[in-house]
């Protein structure tokens, strides 16, 4: 692949006491690509995302994003170059309006890439049946269409890279296959789209490259078909003898 | 960008369509030719009640709004008030005095808040200490105040005058329009209303839904691309400068201030008026804070030394019973009314 990187840490680290969540971590990601980082809980994946976005600061070490070193930049810095988040848990405004939660990221949005982003998002919230008018509080919503419109308030924003932490997780298989679904239509318009997933359903749906994440470590990279003939793969993760 | 109608008609405080905005023009109406049917000292006192408004508004802004409660806006009622009248006072007979007074009160009350507020939000405080940070900064003024007796203390000609406080502060004029009695009346009152519809339209724009979101959850909005403690910061200054207000007008209606106005009493009154009327609501809280100032003062003035406590009852019972607010539950129950006699009617 000869497109760009746009994602990379060098020799990133991070510690709370004696636990080791990033222990020299190097990875990067090229544009338009889809990857999804794997691993058992306590791995690191969520740590890592975080000091990505810039919640947690890395010890050491260094992170790249569109080639600018971001490792002391704020958060909402980050954002502004282009990238967009959605959390674990969702984080929508719970108390405001669909159409609220939807205008609010769009006054920060990245107008460099407005006339693709305004695209995806428009397919996001037909594909998600999300009416950008919508009235009704978020609150109200179920968990379902909570997820999906924290991937379309992300995505109004108008960002190129995005990370998604467990977009799936609590829905139902089909509702699963139909984020996997949208979300593989948003990288063939050129998005970068990296997510943290259990869900290994998702993952063979949408991943292009893996990473497994083992003890803070980088512990395998590859396709899908490397990553789970990988006989330590399968013991660390899958659960395999 | 929003039009004047989306600005004042918004859904970030309580009062929409043509009832309401009727009912408005008739209070103000009421408001505008009560002077003419009653007293001069019930004019005063309402006039009172009404220069307390803009001090609730600013904590509406800051704790209901933005999500930061502070326990010490008074600090910025009193700076205000103080250095208007060392201002004015040292120019005392020229006409400009008080001009110069409203804007130095004004900006101080900025610089000490924007200067305090950068630290605290720029430190990342958390959010449960900023209330104690903010008391304490008013009882250090309460404190520091309270022992600027004696000649030694006083600044030009203006003597600060320790617990029994700086007297015979002048009245606010522009050129020789000197505001007291009923023109003061009407300036607390179009101060009042400025300031009311202009926070109405903050909190309807763009800003303002930001300001909504980051009180909803800091990290999200920060992670949507915002500058959270640049906002913050800047809501916490205007809402500084909005006491700020209140005790200029405080010491133009009684021509006095004493370190009381910033201790812990008066420390706890902005807080209660907001919470009683419904933090989420401008209107709702201008509605407290005229009606409990109002209560304040008839039980007091009748002699009842339980005015103080009847007020903390109330608290209490808001607490307990309408914890988002008297006023605000009362609108929402309102609201709740409203379409099903539409659908009774269409029945």
């Amino acid at each position: 692949m000869n497109s760009t990187i746009i994602l990379e840490t060098r020799s990133l680290n991070k510690r709370f006491g004696g636990v080791v969540a990033a222990n020299n971590i190097d990875f990067a990601v090229r544009s338009g690509e889809f990857r999804c980082m794997i691993g058992p809980n306590g791995a690191g994946k969520s740590t890592l995302f975080a000091m990505l976005c810039g919640i947690q600061r890395a010890d050491s070490g260094q992170i790249f994003i569109f080639g600018h070193d971001v490792t002391r930049m704020q958060a909402f810095r980050r954002v502004r170059l282009g990238v967009g988040l959605t959390f674990q848990t969702n984080r929508v405004f719970h108390e405001l309006s669909v159409q609220e939660n939807l205008t609010i990221p769009q006054a920060s949005a990245n107008l460099a890439n407005n006339e693709a982003g305004l695209e995806r998002l428009k397919f996001a919230l037909d594909a998600f049946g999300i009416d950008p008018n919508d009235e009704t509080k978020a609150v109200e919503l179920t968990h379902n269409r909570l997820q999906w419109l924290e991937i379309a308030m992300v995505l109004a924003g108008y960002p190129t890279l995005i990370l998604l932490d467990e977009p799936a997780a609590g829905m139902s298989s089909d509702e699963t296959s139909k984020t996997a679904t949208v979300l593989k239509h948003l990288n063939s318009t050129g998005l970068t789209i990296v997510v943290v997933e259990h869900d290994m359903a998702f993952v063979r749906e949408v991943a292009q490259t893996v990473t497994i994440l083992h003890q803070g470590q980088i512990f395998a990279e590859g396709s899908l078909t490397e990553i789970t003939s990988n006989d330590e793969v399968r013991k660390i993760y899958l659960g395999k003898a | 960008m929003n039009t004047f109608a989306e600005l004042i008609c918004g859904g970030a405080d309580i009062g929409r369509g043509r009832i309401f905005w009727i009912s408005v023009g008739i209070v103000i109406l009421l408001f505008l030719f009560y002077p003419t049917q009653t007293s001069a000292f019930r004019v005063a006192n309402v006039a009172y009640y009404l220069l307390n408004i803009p001090l609730g508004l600013g904590m509406a802004l800051l704790w209901g709004y933005c999500g930061v409660l502070s326990f010490g806006h008074v600090a910025y009622f009193g700076i205000a008030g103080y250095l208007y009248g060392i201002i004015a006072g040292n120019m005392s007979g020229n006409s400009l005095g008080p001009i110069a007074g409203v804007l130095g009160g004004l900006m101080a009350s900025g610089l000490v808040a924007g200067i305090f507020g950068y630290f605290v939000f720029y430190a990342r405080v958390q959010k449960w200490i900023i209330p104690i940070l903010t008391l304490v900064l008013t009882l250090l003024l309460e404190t520091f105040l309270g022992q600027t007796a004696g000649y030694q203390w006083r600044v030009g000609t203006v003597l600060l005058g320790g617990y029994n406080g700086m007297t015979g502060i002048p009245w606010f004029q522009i050129g020789n329009l000197v505001f007291d009695g009923y023109s003061f009346y009407y300036l607390c009152l179009g101060v009042v209303l400025a300031c009311y519809f202009g926070l109405r339209m903050l909190v309807n724009s763009r800003f303002g839904q930001v300001v909504i979101a980051i009180r909803e959850d800091e990290l999200r909005t920060e992670l949507l691309g915002y500058d959270v403690r640049a906002r913050q910061w800047v809501v916490f200054v205007l809402s500084a400068m909005l006491a700020g207000l209140s005790g200029l007008l405080y010491v133009q209606w009684g021509n006095y201030i004493t370190p009381s106005q910033v201790g812990l009493l008066q420390a706890a009154l902005p807080v209660i008026w907001t919470a009683v009327g419904g933090t989420t609501s401008l209107l709702a809280v201008v509605i407290s804070t005229y009606a409990l100032n109002w209560i304040t003062y008839t039980l007091s003035s009748q002699g009842n030394q339980y005015a103080m406590v009847i007020i903390g009852a109330l608290l209490v019972v808001t607490m307990l019973f309408f914890p988002r607010g008297i006023i605000v539950m009362l609108a929402e129950y309102i609201g709740r009314l409203m379409p099903r006699r539409r659908a009774l009617k269409r029945a």
